[in-house]
């Protein structure tokens, strides 16, 4: 079974995005921000994100950004998702290294259309 | 909802647009008139019915049997299907400089967007060819979000992947997102009843009718069979959707071939072509 990290401050979002993926067969693990994530990828490389974009301490962006520098950080899937949906904002997010972006609010049949997008299931 | 209302409906649905409604799912019944309902001021699907039958309103009957079809829809449904058919189209014309599509039963329309982007994406088609793509529905209120081409956010995130959203889709104020002019100058949008004879919509190439014939009935499924092979050009190419047959209901369409089950071709031309 595939890894996925769900990075996001609201503990609500993380409990949502977790049921669903749990349903698609994912091993689910989270993270409250993006150092904690990127603590986590030190340590484990997941084969799929989930990235929220605004939190504390370090936001989705940095993370990415960061997460793409170290050794093998190109090989996770980075699934954007955020409330920031100006197409300018999603250029940056794909530009900075994610794979799709899906806007907020989300469902289970966005979840799972856009993780068939990057070919997650 | 009393089973003669049911019943009345079911009948309507039936003639009109050859539909078969079962009462084990009488909820879609309500939820489907609900916005006729609101409009004409009906407190009930009982009271729409009794209205109908004492003054046999046939603009109102003909939109009730549009609103009662199937809408669902998405983006790149089925898409290997689509390539299939698309690349097979393109090999088998490929000297026309003019090439149609018919998207039969389109509903909002995404199916229509989805194979004007696919082409472009799969570049098969010469510049130099001009592909018209005509997309028909018996409900004019869903040709009306085709026709504009504005679809939600929930609508953009099925089926639709990030960079084909920003590719070919401009971000509205109101946070829908609306089909390119580009894209939107490629098709075509008109009312149609799929049992009704499409002789006006000209021949086509290629003709995608998908989840449409599985709501209707037997009799009605062999209608529409008909009237789609009747507006193949030769050497054209019907798509059905996954799990539907166009099989034994006209013997006007065969099997394309066994690799190919979704697709059909005019009677006595399968075996040529594959030669």
């Amino acid at each position: 079974m595939k890894t996925c990290l769900i990075v996001d401050d609201s503990r609500v979002v993380r409990k949502v995005a977790a049921r669903i993926l749990r349903d698609l067969n994912f091993v689910i693990e989270e993270a409250a921000d993006g150092a904690e994530a990127l603590t986590f990828c030190r340590s484990r490389m997941p084969e799929a994100i989930l990235l929220d974009w605004n939190m504390p301490v370090m936001n989705g962006l940095d993370f990415l950004r960061s997460l793409r520098r170290i050794e093998g950080g190109k090989a996770p899937i980075v699934v954007f998702c955020s409330i920031e949906n100006d197409p300018e904002h999603i250029h940056e997010a794909l530009r900075s290294g994610a794979n799709e972006f899906i806007m907020k609010p989300f469902d289970a049949d966005i979840l799972e259309s856009k993780f068939a997008e990057v070919g997650l299931v | 909802m009393q089973d003669t209302v049911f019943n009345e409906i079911a009948d309507l649905a039936l003639k009109g647009s050859g539909q078969t409604l079962h009462a084990s799912r009488a909820y879609l019944i309500e939820s489907r008139l609900a916005p006729i309902l609101r409009r004409e001021g009906f407190g009930s699907v009982d009271d729409l019915v009794h209205c109908l039958k004492s003054r046999g309103n046939t603009a109102l009957s003909s939109e009730m049997v549009a609103a009662l079809t199937g809408k669902e829809t998405c983006f790149f449904r089925e898409r290997e299907a689509m390539d299939e058919a698309l690349t097979r189209m393109a090999t088998r014309f490929q000297r026309d400089s003019r090439l149609r599509i018919w998207c039969a039963g389109v509903s909002t329309g995404q199916e229509a967007y989805s194979v004007a982007i696919r082409l472009a994406e799969l570049g098969l088609v010469p510049d130099t060819a001009r592909v018209e793509i005509v997309a028909t529905d018996i409900s004019r209120t869903v040709l009306q979000t085709a026709t504009t081409g504005v679809y939600n956010h929930y609508q953009v995130q099925h089926g639709l992947s990030i960079q084909r959203l920003l590719t070919h889709f401009n971000k509205q104020d109101s946070g829908d997102w609306q089909a390119s002019d580009s894209l939107r100058g490629q098709i075509g949008f008109r009312p149609h009843n799929l049992i009704e004879s499409a002789a006006g919509l000209g021949r086509f190439h290629l003709i995608l009718c998908r989840h449409v014939l599985s709501g209707l009935s037997r009799v009605a499924r062999a209608k529409v069979a008909d009237q789609l092979a009747a507006q193949l050009e030769p050497g054209g190419t019907i798509l059905t959707g996954e799990g539907e047959s166009l099989y034994g209901l006209t013997p006007r369409l065969e099997p394309a071939g066994d690799s190919a089950p979704l697709l059909w071709v005019s009677a006595g031309t399968a075996a040529a072509s594959a030669a």
